[in-house]
Formats: C-alpha cells, structure tokens, sequence
C-alpha cells in the first residue's frame, strides 16, 4: 500500500491545524478562558502529527515539494505557493513545534495574571505560523514573507509591556535593525531576479555562475541583522524587555536562528566561494568573542543568557564559515532545547522571587527551587558541551572540526576562547542565582508547585539530555566527521570548557566577601557592551539630523529662497540709500522746476529766428 | 498736423503741467499720471489704425499693461504716506527717514 500520500497530507495538516486558533479568533471562543488551553492542546496535535512526515523522512531520505497555487507570473517568472520538505525543513519543524508546545503552557502559568493573556496566545501562535512559513518555503519570495513576518511578531511581543518606554524603545529597536538586514535580503533576490530570472531555490542552485558573492553578501547582511551578529547586534540584548516567554521562543530558539537558517539553505551557493566563507567566518569568530567578553559582566539574569544566545549564534555562523551546513544545522536544533530551557528556568526564579532580574540580589536557591535548580545546572551544562549531553553532539563535533580543517587561524582561536567563557559566565549565573546565602527580600514567594511550569521544563529537560542523541543517531549521514586527530585536539573543547569553569568558581569564591574596588577599564568596556550601542546609537542619528537640517533647512530655505537675492537685494537699497542721499523732499519746487526748464527750451527751440 | 492729433497733444500736455503744478494733494498727481497715459493710449491707437500699421496693434496693449503696473507702484506709495500721515498732504514728506 503506497503510503507516500501520508506524507504531504501530513505536513499540510500540520500546518493548517496552526491556524484554526487564528482563525476562532472572531468566535467566541477567543474571549474564553480557555483559549490557552486550546492553543497549546493545537500546538501538541501539530507536534505529534508533524512526527509521522519527519520519520518518514528519516527512513526514506527523499525529499519532497508540494507546489500548491500558482499566484502570478510576471513574465518570464511564475510565482507559485511552495513548500520545500527537505533535510532541514523535515527536521527542524518537529523540533520547533516540542520547543513552542513547551513554551506556550509555561506561558500558561507565567502569564498567569495578564488581562490580554488570549492576545498573548494569538501573538504567540502567529510567530510560530511565520516561522513555519520561513523554514518550509521554497522560493525566495515566501521566505521574505516569513523574514517580514516573525520580524512584526517579534516588535509585537517584545513591546507586549507598552506602557513601559524600555520596551518600546527595544522593539522600535529590533525593527530598525532587523530592517537593515532585511536590505541584503533584497538585493539577494533583486540579483537573483537580474541574473538567473528566478526565485525557486531548486533553479538558483542549478544553475552554474561564475562570481556569486554579490547575492551572498546580501545574504549574509541579511544574517546578521536577523542573527545579531557583530554590527547590528544590540537588539538581543535589548529584546529582553519582554516576557520571559517571549524571549524563550523568539531570542533563543527560533527567530534569532532565522538569519543562520537562511545561509544554511543557500549552502550550496557558498561551497565553491572561498572569500565569502572567510568573511562568514571572521564575522561569526567576531560576534562570539565579543557577545561572550560582554556576558561576563552583566548583573540581569536575561541578559546573560541573552549574550549567551548571541554567542551561540556566532559560533553557528562560524561552522557556516567553515563550510559545514549540517552541523550548523544540527546545532540549532540541540541548541533549541536547551537555551529554551535556560529561559524558562530564569522565568520561574524571576517570578519566585517577585520579579527580581538583578543576580546580585538572588542566592540560594540551591534549596528553595530545587527543580529549577536541576533543571538549571542541566541546562548550563548541556550549554558549554559536557559529555553526551545535549550540546556535546553539536558543540564538540564543531570545535572539532574547526581545529582539523583548515581555516583561518585567528579566528578559531577566538572560538575557542568564547567557549571557555561560555563556561565561565555559565558558573557566574550558577553561582550567584544558587548558591551561598539568600540575598533577596525575606518575604517568601517562592513556589514552583505548579504543573505547568514543572511539567514543561521536565519536557525540555528530557530533550536537552537525550536530544542530541537522538537525532545524531537517526539523521542521514551528510558529511564525512573527522575521526582521527591528535588527542590534544581531541580534548581541546573539554579542557577550555573546564578551564573556564575551574577558573570562574576560584574567581567567585575568592572574591565574594572582598570590597568592590572602582571597576577598571576592562570591566566597563565588558559592562557597558564595549560602548557599541552608547556612540552608535547617538553619534550616528545626531550626524544624520544634523547634516540633513543644515542642508535641507538652512542652506535651501534660508539661504537660497531668501537671502540670496530678495533680503539682499533690500538690505542693500536701504544701507546705500542712506549714504548718499541729499535731498530735503521739497517736492512742488522740484515739480515747477521741471516744468518751467521744459517750457523754456521748447519756446527756445521753437521760436528762434 | 490733423485736429485730432492737436487736441490729443493738448490733452497730453495739460495733463502733464496738472502733473507738475498741485497744491497739497499727492493724489492729484497720480490722477494726471493716468490722465497723461490715456491720452497717450488713445494717440497711439488713432495713428495705428489709421495708417494700418497692423504689427504695431500690440503696442498699446503693452502701454496699458505697464501702465497699470506704475499706477500700482504708485499707489502703494500713496498708502505708504498715508499710513504713515492719515493724510497725503506734499507737506508732510520732510522727513529724510530710512
């Protein structure tokens, strides 16, 4: 019996079945209690269903496009509704629909006592739609329909606080970033459209060009807008003026991934482009190194695990860089689990401790929350890549592989030292959110009874332990691992990692009971995000108004419409009249003088003999 | 020289001494201003129509155009004094002002 139906069917019910809550919007049963509870019951039917195509994937190995309704063709090119069920499509929908069904019910219980808790749902389900949307598309046109649309998501629930100017100011902010990404992205598929007359990837990837490094440096731009990386990257941080949830979903697992998403469907453009891997690379080691020195020092809880996103991401676009898809790839997924999960847990220790984000004010809760405590060491674990956990399947094989390929030097030894301070940031939040003595209000809040929260961080917890197995164990072998190398190489992620964890836990237990002396300079280039945003943000607007006053206002309106030659003109008139005039306005006297000169010559010319 | 052309000559010289000679009012002299175009209009208009200088028919069209841009110039001097005076009397302007 042919069972290949099952498999397109599948992907499209699993679609659609995400936007019946949109769609039950104007019925009743949006103003009900229980639209929550609808929403992620939806997600969970999509999950599981979303399971049987990604099995079927697995076993076959085939890839699959449904080409649906053709919308317009513009002359030579046919624009169609298509979806491009492949490797990471297959994969990455499952993985992102678990992530969002986990998610969405400890939302259930964070956003427990908000008025608007059903829009929040909505909003929710939308950026899961788009996201869905970017990951299956399969011409260039539909993936800039999801680009625009988790972009509009994530300024709408970054900014879910209105009445907070933080917020705004955060969401206007990833906007205006995520727009100068989106510029790239343009001239991608502008040229895409000059050259090669199509916005199919299956035609873009036939087709053989000599020089392609204009479209992937649109690309590439595109990237790091969406991505954070170095250069339009203080959006992330800024984004954790939202909900915990949000920045579980959005900044950790699912959005921020888009832009490294993007470079890995168009890997096969990048293979043959060397100049363009090296930038990638340079670019990502930059982004790593700086997101992980300005994590060292941050006092807000979100923020470090924010950076620490940051950081991820760079050193996904390293793996990029070093022209390795499949493991980028593979580290987005594990990394997923647990970033999501590493957000949550700051979520419950927030709400526990009545919405305190500072971690100077946090301590031992190594007793009070013991779940989220587990569930926290795991994640931290997981995260800076110890052994057969989550982390180490993707994080180890990539370090790995960069130390024996041959690269750029430099920029694997920035790698390598981010990684290391991965694990020193890691035991800073370790230390000062759970151990010693409390050091926050006695009055007690502390409950994480609920089972929402456990059984959703439970959830994630069992993947970022057994995750990474399970799907380095099951995918299709793409490229070829290095195996053999020396064993110092072999051990290099390990030892840094440790070394940064020995070196963190001496540094912070030394140092706890010591006075705080005048912070120096290192210590306030890493607090203050290296000054990036404090010149960027004021020097570059100030320069532009400024120029575009003095031209536009002062020197057309003012100078050349009035002053040139109407105010001079007069001013002129009036000093000079002033100067050399003589004469006293006896104007009759001059009048019958004029007269009579002009009747005597007349009579003279006229009356001579 | 023809009747007509005589008594347009006259009307345009009497105009022009009423012009120059006037007593107090700045107005009067605006009025022979107007006086001393018409009857230049209508000089003009005679001797082209007579002798058929059909391309020269624009000419005193252009005269009147300009004609009314000086009357305005003017005026907007009288209303100067006036506002300034309340009144136009000549005597009042021995003021050397700027």
């Amino acid at each position: 019996m042919k069972v290949i139906n099952l498999f397109t069917s599948s992907i499209l019910v699993t679609l659609l079945m995400l936007t019946i809550p949109i769609m039950m919007t104007s019925t009743t049963l949006y103003t009900n209690k229980l639209y929550p509870q609808y929403v992620k019951t939806t997600t969970s039917y999509a999950f599981m269903i979303s399971l049987i195509p990604m099995m079927m994937f697995l076993y076959s190995g085939q890839d699959t496009m449904i080409s649906n309704w053709h919308w317009i063709t513009i002359q030579t090119m046919k624009l169609s509704l298509s979806f491009k069920l492949d490797y990471f499509s297959m994969i990455f929908v499952p993985v992102a629909l678990f992530v969002t069904w986990s998610i969405m019910e400890f939302s259930m219980w964070y956003m427990h006592s908000d008025p608007y808790i059903n829009r929040f749902f909505k909003y929710l389900l939308l950026f899961l739609i788009t996201m869905m949307i970017l990951v299956t598309a399969n011409n260039m046109f539909q993936l800039f329909i999801g680009w625009e649309g988790v972009g509009i998501m994530s300024f709408l629930l970054i900014g879910w606080w209105y009445g907070r100017t933080d917020a705004n100011t955060a969401a206007l902010q990833a906007i205006l970033y995520n727009r100068i990404g989106d510029v790239g992205f343009i001239l991608a598929m502008a040229w895409f459209l000059a050259n090669l007359n199509t916005w199919d990837l299956q035609q873009i990837f036939m087709t053989n060009h000599k020089n392609l490094s204009i479209p992937l440096t649109g690309l590439l731009l595109a990237a790091t807008g969406k991505s954070a990386q170095f250069g339009l990257h203080p959006w992330l941080p800024s984004a954790m003026e939202g909900p915990t949830p949000v920045s579980a979903l959005l900044h950790s697992s699912t959005m921020v991934v888009a832009g490294v998403f993007l470079l890995i469907r168009f890997h096969p453009l990048m293979e043959h482009n060397k100049t363009m891997q090296t930038i990638t690379l340079c670019l990502g080691a930059i982004t790593t190194l700086f997101t992980a020195i300005c994590a060292l020092t941050q006092n807000d809880i979100k923020k470090i695990i924010a950076f620490s996103t940051s950081s991820q991401l760079g050193l996904m676009i390293v793996t990029i860089g070093i022209n390795q898809p499949y493991l980028a790839f593979l580290h987005i997924c594990t990394h997923a689990f647990f970033k999501a999960m590493l957000f949550m847990c700051s979520g419950s220790i927030i709400h526990s401790l009545n919405d305190e984000q500072d971690v100077r004010k946090m301590g031992g809760l190594f007793k009070a929350l013991p779940f989220t405590t587990t569930s926290l060491i795991v994640g931290s674990l997981a995260l800076t890549g110890m052994p057969f956990l989550t982390g180490f399947y993707s994080k180890d094989l990539i370090i790995e592989t960069a130390n024996t390929s041959y690269t750029n030097a430099w920029a694997l030894l920035m790698t390598l030292v981010a990684t290391s301070m991965t694990a020193a940031y890691s035991t800073r939040i370790l230390f000062f959110a759970l151990l010693g003595q409390p050091r926050f209000n006695p009055i007690i809040t502390i409950n994480e009874s609920n089972p929402l929260l456990i059984n959703s961080i439970k959830r994630l917890l069992f993947g970022s332990i057994f995750a990474g197995f399970l799907i380095s164990y099951n995918i299709t072998p793409t490229t070829t691992p290095q195996v053999t190398m020396p064993h110092y190489l072999k051990t290099m992620a390990l030892t840094v990692t440790v070394l940064g964890f020995i070196l963190a836990l001496e540094l912070n237990l030394t140092t706890q009971n010591l006075k705080f002396k005048y912070p120096s300079n290192l210590f306030k280039f890493s607090n203050m995000l290296g000054y990036f945003p404090t010149t960027i943000h004021r020097l570059m607007p100030k320069a532009n108004l400024l120029m575009s006053q003095k031209s536009a206002s002062t020197l057309l309106d003012m100078i050349w419409l009035e002053k040139i030659l109407p105010k001079s003109v007069s001013h002129f008139q009036v000093k000079s009249s002033i100067i050399i005039t003589s004469q006293k306005g006896l104007i009759k006297l001059y009048f019958l003088s004029f007269m009579l000169t002009l009747a005597l010559s007349l009579l003279m010319l006229n009356f001579h003999e | 020289m023809s009747m007509v052309y005589i008594n347009i000559f006259l009307a345009f010289t009497l105009s022009f001494m009423g012009l120059l000679i006037y007593r107090s009012h700045l107005m009067s002299s605006l009025l022979c201003l107007e006086g001393m175009m018409l009857s230049l209009f209508i000089m003009m208009t005679v001797t082209i129509l007579v002798n058929h200088f059909t391309l020269a028919s624009m000419a005193p069209i252009v005269l009147l155009v300009f004609a009314a841009c000086e009357a305005a110039l003017g005026l907007s001097l009288l209303v100067m004094v006036s506002n300034t005076y309340g009144t136009d009397y000549v005597q009042n302007l021995n003021l050397l002002q700027c």
